[in-house]
């Protein structure tokens, strides 16, 4: 049984990138507004459609399908916050949250208005292949996906971290008011917020679509992976989301193979509960309310 | 008296459906240290807040340098320099001092490599921890940076929120002498204090407000018992 486990870590590894990207994408939004998107799967979801339609649909080349992708969901994030979410900025967060979670079912709603309950199988964009390293199996999906999810990774943290913009996101994060205070127009960085972790988890959606059936439902599936995550590494912490989808991954796969196989289905609901009685703030969050 | 440079006329203002501000008029004059006082409740905060943004007025004119800022959004008040040092202070908690101070820099522009050379030499305690993450300093540290952080925007108008609130003894003398070397600077400064000895030995004038409205102006060498009872009474 444990001969597999060196396998079982790598593909666990391959999935929580994924996991980690979307939750990645969550997080930024989360810090921005304090507002937890419940439509952000369906973003998600919705652009994996855009590279599909972008495609097959107008055949254009899989680069150019995603790299319009990034910018029409990077608008439709954008738009949405400025258009639906800042005009009841000052209300209750709940307001906020059953508005985006409105938003994500409607975003559902048109689509399933063209495919049904239809699943779709997009083809990737390389040649499917598997390396051996002794015992372990690697393919190429899980070299594909861990390598452009530590490339976003490492670019990202050189934005945050070592670009003047990245201070001023950092700021904004850690006290809107004081980024207010010297001047910074908050409810458009909230927009530009919306609009690149939007972009951000449509990567994510992508990725995602290369490995599993593309449906109209998978944006439900992918946002309880992302919230689990988010909770797992710690609600509103960068590198929480990182460790904590990886994480995730892993605990499904291994759960999954030694346990029962339903656990690859419901570990996404198990480790929430779990995290949320034993420790609310996850791994590297702060000990905190949370306001939804 | 010179020409106003900051012009506040009719000004309306409050939280919801509750009106705090009836009607305030206000002239401050360039290089002029005003304090607002009054009661609890007076509106001197909701005043403070209306000239930086944060509350929409609702009626009446705000005029800075000439030019009509009421209504507008608080980054486009900062971008004609009113700056505000708010009671709370609203500083980037797990940011260094530096990472702070330049970033009161980043909208307005301007060196901030001189900026940040002269904040140090009105701050030299700033200057020893520059590198400390301003969440581990002092309420009055904290509030040097601050007034700091403001400064680096290079304010034409200054507001102050209660700068010496919950701070220790040592500090408000400190901050005392801070806001008496802006002036000194010829920073204009409009501030709420609730430590009347303070406003009275560092602003040139004294506004009282009560109930929303401007109740009395003076200098500030007047009768301090007088401007007791004009706030309380």
């Amino acid at each position: 049984m444990l001969t597999l486990l060196p396998q079982l870590l790598i593909s666990g590894i391959s999935t929580g990138m994924l996991y980690a990207l979307i939750a990645l994408s969550m997080t930024v939004v989360y810090r921005a507004t304090t507002v937890v998107n419940f439509g952000h799967g369906d973003m998600v979801a919705a652009g994996a459609y855009a590279v599909f339609v972008f495609g097959l649909g107008f055949g254009l080349p899989f680069l150019v399908a995603l790299a319009l992708a990034i910018v029409l969901l990077f608008a439709v994030g954008f738009a949405t916050q400025r258009l639906l979410l800042q005009p009841i900025v000052g209300g209750p967060h709940l307001s906020l949250a059953m508005m985006a979670l409105a938003i994500g079912y409607t975003l559902r709603g048109v689509l399933r208005l063209e495919w049904g309950n239809e699943t779709i199988n997009p083809q990737r964009p390389y040649l499917q292949d598997a390396y051996m390293f002794g015992n372990v199996v690697i393919t190429t999906d899980d070299v594909v996906i861990c390598g452009i999810v530590l490339l976003l990774l490492v670019v990202l943290f050189l934005l945050f971290q070592a670009t003047p913009l990245g201070k001023v996101i950092q700021a904004t994060f850690q006290s809107q008011r004081g980024a207010a205070l010297v001047g910074i127009n908050v409810p458009l960085f909230h927009a530009f917020m919306w609009g690149g972790g939007t972009a951000l988890g449509a990567i994510g959606g992508v990725m995602l679509s290369m490995i599993a059936p593309l449906t109209p439902d998978l944006g439900q599936w992918t946002l309880v992976q992302g919230f689990a995550a988010m909770t797992l590494g710690g609600f509103g912490s960068l590198g929480g989301a990182v460790v904590g989808g990886i994480l995730l991954g892993i605990i499904q796969k291994l759960l999954g193979f030694y346990l029962n196989t339903v656990f690859i289905e419901i570990t996404g609901y198990l480790v929430p509960i779990v995290v949320l009685l034993l420790r609310p703030q996850g791994l590297f969050g702060r000990r905190a309310a949370v306001r939804v | 008296m010179p020409d106003a440079f900051l012009t506040v006329r009719g000004i309306e203002a409050g939280y919801g459906g509750r009106q705090i501000l009836s009607g305030v008029d206000l002239d401050v004059v360039a290089g002029e240290a005003v304090a607002l006082l009054g009661a609890n409740g007076s509106g001197k905060s909701t005043l403070l807040n209306t000239l930086s943004g944060f509350v929409r007025s609702r009626r009446g004119s705000i005029r800075l340098g000439g030019e009509e800022l009421a209504g507008l959004s608080p980054h486009r008040i900062f971008r004609h320099g009113i700056v505000q040092v708010s009671q709370a202070r609203d500083l980037f908690p797990e940011m260094s001092v530096e990472e702070n101070l330049r970033l009161g820099a980043w909208t307005r522009g301007g060196d901030a490599t001189r900026l940040l050379q002269s904040v140090y030499a009105s701050f030299p305690r700033l200057a020893e921890r520059r590198t400390q993450t301003v969440q581990l300093m002092s309420g009055g540290e904290q509030q040097m940076v601050a007034i700091g952080r403001a400064l680096m925007s290079q304010p034409r108008l200054l507001l102050l929120d209660e700068p010496s609130g919950g701070l220790a003894p040592a500090f408000v003398s400190e901050i005392a002498s801070i806001v008496t070397s802006l002036k000194r600077r010829h920073v204009t400064m409009v501030m709420v204090e609730q430590n009347l000895r303070l406003a009275l030995a560092v602003a040139d004038r004294i506004v009282v407000l009560r109930d929303g409205v401007v109740v009395q102006q003076q200098s500030a060498g007047g009768d301090e018992e007088q401007i007791v009872r004009q706030i309380y009474l």
